[in-house]
């Protein structure tokens, strides 16, 4: 019987300081066995479970493209109550870890073919919509989709995570990239405005649209009012949500939001999905 | 009894003095009753007294008096409450830690005869297991058991009751706004210690063997932890995880550091009231270590626990000619 | 099945019988240990307790157990950076099952072995499968033993079972004084008593005729009941409902009611390490899993500090709703056998038939405001 829970090794073969704080690193993975590579085939927003030995697991949303070959990427927030966390943020390129997924139902992308899309992140929830920006980007599939928007904001500018990506975003003219700091300072020339307002004095259309929000708790509620007030209608808005999770695949039992296991029937959900299930997350 | 504590209650209500009262209530098992939290004057009849209100309420205060509720601007809520002699020696522990305020109380002190123990009646008729009683009813000193065969017996209280009962010293609260039924202290300390004296003369392999025996019946349910008025801590330390202080597992030695580790914190604040043996699935003989603190921080210091307001724990203070042998001397 | 399969086998012969079956097979009985019985390997000295109720801790851990050991792994020669181990994981779902043993339960009680078809469900599934409890699970014959004496917070009657269910075993039996009847359930069962022939005779009438009576005697003797019929259907609307505010408030918030329940399967994945006598570098560790329950607060709390199930009352609304909703609507199943251990061993007498009660006695469920 193939067993859920081993790990695969994978090797750290590079780490990336995204912010000001240094409290979210990006690392690239590269597998150890060429086999296990295969077997990791990944869609966007799904996540995998990041295994330290003698330290534990922590579900951590895949942040690179399933498009992008030479490695699998994670960016991960240190909080100082988490255990792995912590330990991940204490290793060095080299360093030999492992990982075991991918798990979730990620986004439905052939569903988003041919519609716009509007992208939404606030600070370090970026990941897995920086996977799928990726992913739109990639020159064989950007001609699936419609326009691109993508709408991302961070307390300060120093906490904008991604900076060179979004820059090359900036740069290109398939993709409008709206960035926002709650707080500039003197060197920030950009917007400054809550995600929420900006949303609503940029005004996507929601015409053969849909809208990815993924942020913190505060501020993806504050961006459901202007979203349905653009028209978006609740099937066509998604979230991706975060729960304590240990076995990752449906059995451990603490992940659930009513009957559905943000680990297994997650973490994507629609604003319709999640208007069905109490409000316990 | 019943009758008395009704008719406070009623008045508490009708007066507007508390917003809850927490007393017992009908238990669904014999010689069982079970906590029951009363909103208001129309269900007092809920209420009951008899020899199986063995639970430790007090264990219910501090949670209606969290700092986070009083942060979203919530007025605490007055809360009546029925306390025998440990509950209110619980109390006034929980209120000399600032767990619970006073002023938020009102206290209806009970004379307890003591309670009965539940496993001492099953084994004084039947063997373990064996049979099952169906139903128990309590007159004046006995209790009519009866068995699913219809079988009766008739029961002394008195043999039946439970350890932590028998010879207690402060039947009544010491700190109350009203009392139910005569204070009468009793000073049986001897006797009562007496179980420990006994143990104490032991060998110390013997009672460490007994020590790792009882533990080993553990399966970290913390429910003695959790029936504990002591233990409120908002985390404890065996489920911290940044220092993980001890593994999940069922091993002995994580065992062994999470008894002896929620043992030794109820140092000078542990009353006796027995509410984690009576709450342990296990049958683990938990009162062996409680107790044997009791008697240490007694001799040690001069202190008994919950039964002044005004003298300082022990553990909150120093006083020159404290022992200290066990820091210089390990 | 037909009567003819029904055999009888002399309740004296017992332990002799699995005597003779201890090479093949890894044997759990019932024991009494410490005043409580409890489900441990079989020893040709110990009598089985016909006359047991039923044992305090489930016979679930049997094949998930409280603690158990996924893998384990070693330091090899190099550490990581920050001094943890490297990569040699060593699976351990091979090593837990029974291997070239089979394993033979026998005499649990009817309602324990429908807690295994339901964990099977669990642990089955088409997505995931768990090797660890189902290596175990596949390998082993399941013989209950029929109760002829229910005790009073037995409720089995109220959801599928009853005293001679035969959900989830492959064989039961029924005490009939000195004689044991034995009743094949499942093919499994038939082979079993098939190739061990020469231990049983057949049943007479008279011993089926015994058995029918103990068991409508039984079934007489389970008085305590709740109706649930479309207990699910009600709280797929009870979410919300002002019944939650108040059912948890005498709850202590210990694990006895999940940990005792044969059908609570939540568990906690954990890593455990030891370090080289007197030097900080770890050794060697294992990554393990173990019981967790849904009544602990730290069951749901997010490393941020959010924990969506804060206080008692959303915690003892997941145990409610899991057991009687969310599972029926995953799995098709209620996840409750109406055991009673979570009633007969709970520190406040929080009854859990009595919470049913009151929740199937609550008129239609029009939606109180949000709380």
């Amino acid at each position: 019987m193939n067993n859920p829970y081993l790990p695969m090794p994978v090797t750290i073969k590079k780490i990336t300081i995204e912010n000001e704080a240094r409290d979210i690193k990006t690392f690239d993975l590269v597998f150890n066995v060429k086999k296990d590579n295969e077997k990791f085939k990944y869609t966007c927003g799904q996540f995998a479970e990041i295994s330290m030995l003698g330290i534990g697991e922590a579900p951590i949303g895949i942040a690179s493209s399933p498009m992008d070959e030479d490695s699998v990427q994670f960016t991960v927030k240190k909080y100082n109550t988490g255990v792995v966390t912590s330990a991940l943020h204490n290793l060095c390129p080299g360093d030999m870890i492992g990982i075991r997924g991918p798990y979730g139902n990620g986004f439905p992308m052939k569903d988003f073919e041919g519609k716009n899309l509007v992208i939404i992140g606030g600070g370090f929830a970026l990941t897995t919509l920086r996977s799928l920006t990726r992913y739109i980007l990639h020159k064989k599939n950007r001609d699936h989709f419609k326009d691109v928007t993508v709408l991302y904001g961070a307390r300060s500018p120093g906490e904008l995570i991604y900076k060179s990506e979004l820059r090359e975003w900036e740069e290109r003219d398939d993709i409008n990239v709206y960035l926002t700091v709650d707080r500039g300072d003197e060197n920030w020339k950009g917007r400054v405005g809550l995600v929420p307002n900006v949303l609503s004095e940029v005004a996507p259309s929601s015409k053969n649209s849909v809208a990815l929000i993924c942020g913190p708790l505060i501020m993806v509620k504050f961006t459901m009012l202007p979203i349905i007030d653009l028209g978006f209608e609740p099937d066509k808005i998604f979230f991706s949500l975060e729960m304590r999770m240990k076995c990752g695949i449906g059995k451990c039992g603490r992940c659930n939001i009513g009957t559905k296991y943000v680990c297994k029937d997650g973490p994507v959900f629609t604003y319709q999905e999640l208007q069905g299930l109490p409000n316990e997350y | 009894m019943i009758e008395k504590i009704k008719e406070v209650v009623k008045k508490l209500f009708k007066e507007d003095k508390i917003d809850i009262f927490i007393g017992y209530g009908e238990g669904t098992l014999p010689l069982r009753t079970t906590p029951c939290f009363i909103t208001g004057p129309d269900n007092i009849e809920k209420l009951v007294w008899n020899s199986y209100c063995f639970n430790n309420l007090a264990v219910y205060l501090p949670r209606f008096f969290l700092p986070q509720l009083q942060k979203k601007d919530l007025k605490f809520p007055r809360i009546g409450i029925l306390a025998k002699g440990c509950d209110g020696r619980s109390i006034v522990g929980l209120i000399k830690e600032h767990q619970i305020p006073r002023e938020n109380l009102y206290i209806i002190g009970i004379n307890c005869s003591g309670m009965i123990d539940i496993e001492k009646v099953q084994n004084a008729v039947y063997k373990m297991q064996e049979v099952e009683i169906v139903s128990a009813k309590e007159k004046s000193g006995k209790v009519l058991v009866e068995n699913e065969d219809n079988k009766k017996v008739e029961l002394k209280k008195e043999e039946l009751l439970a350890e932590v009962c028998k010879n207690c010293q402060y039947t009544a609260p010491l700190i109350y706004d009203v009392l139910i039924g005569e204070e009468k202290r009793k000073t049986k300390e001897k006797e009562r210690a007496a179980f420990i004296k006994e143990f104490e003369k032991k060998p110390l392999e013997e009672r460490w063997k007994y020590f790792q025996e009882q533990v080993s019946k553990c399966i970290r349910c913390y429910a003695c932890r959790q029936a504990c008025p002591n233990c409120y801590c908002k985390e404890c330390f065996a489920d911290q995880t940044r220092p993980k202080w001890i593994g999940a597992t069922e091993n002995i030695s994580d065992i062994m550091f999470f008894q002896i580790g929620r043992i030794l914190h109820q140092a000078g604040r542990c009353v006796d009231c027995g509410a984690c043996v009576r709450a342990c699935p296990m049958g683990i003989d938990l009162r062996i270590f409680t107790y044997k603190l009791i008697e240490d921080v007694k001799e040690f210091f001069g202190y008994e626990a919950g039964i002044s307001l005004e003298e300082a724990p022990p553990l909150a203070t120093f006083k020159p000619d404290d022992k200290q042998e066990f820091i210089t001397e390990p | 099945m037909e009567n003819a399969k029904l055999k009888i086998i002399k309740k004296k012969d017992v332990l002799k019988f699995l005597d003779s079956l201890k090479k093949e097979y890894d044997i759990f009985v019932p024991i009494e240990k410490n005043g409580d019985i409890r489900f441990s390997k079989f020893n040709s000295e110990k009598d089985i307790p016909w006359n047991y109720r039923n044992t305090k801790i489930p016979p679930k851990e049997i094949f998930f157990p409280q603690t158990e050991t996924l893998f384990s792994f070693e330091a090899g020669t190099s550490t990581l950076s920050n001094g943890s181990m490297t990569f040699t994981p060593i699976d351990e779902s091979k090593s837990s099952a029974p291997g070239n043993k089979n394993y033979l339960i026998f005499g649990i009680r009817p309602c324990d072995a429908q807690a295994f078809s339901l964990l099977d469900k669990l642990f089955g599934g088409d997505d995931f499968q768990d090797p660890y409890y189902l290596e175990k699970r596949k390998q082993a014959i399941i013989i209950s033993l029929a109760c002829n004496k229910p005790q009073i917070t037995c409720f089995c009657t109220s959801l599928k079972g009853k005293p001679d269910n035969e959900e989830g075993a492959d064989i039961i039996l029924f005490d009939l004084g000195e004689n044991i009847l034995t009743k094949p359930i499942t093919k499994k069962g038939e082979e079993f008593i098939e190739n061990l022939d020469s231990w049983f005779k057949e049943a007479k009438k008279s011993d089926v005729d015994k058995k029918n009576e103990l068991m409508d005697l039984s079934l007489k003797k389970i008085c305590s009941g709740v109706n649930l019929q479309n207990i699910k259907e009600k709280l797929d609307e009870a979410f919300d409902i002002s019944f939650w505010n108040e059912i948890h408030q005498k709850c202590l918030g210990c694990g006895i009611c999940t940990y005792l329940c044969p059908t609570c399967y939540c568990f906690d994945i954990t890593d455990e390490i030891d370090h080289v006598a007197g030097g900080l570098a770890p050794s060697r560790g294992k990554r393990i899993r173990c019981w967790d329950s849904c009544m602990f607060p730290l069951f749901t709390l997010h490393a941020s500090g959010h924990n969506p199930r804060l206080t008692y009352k959303e915690r003892m609304r997941q145990r409610i709703m899991h057991k009687f909703n969310y599972c029926p609507e995953n799995f098709k199943e209620i996840f409750c056998v109406g055991c009673g251990r979570c009633i007969r061993n709970c520190p406040v007498n929080l009854d859990l038939r009595e919470v049913l009660v009151s929740l199937m006695s609550l008129g239609s469920l029009c939606k109180d405001k949000k709380i």
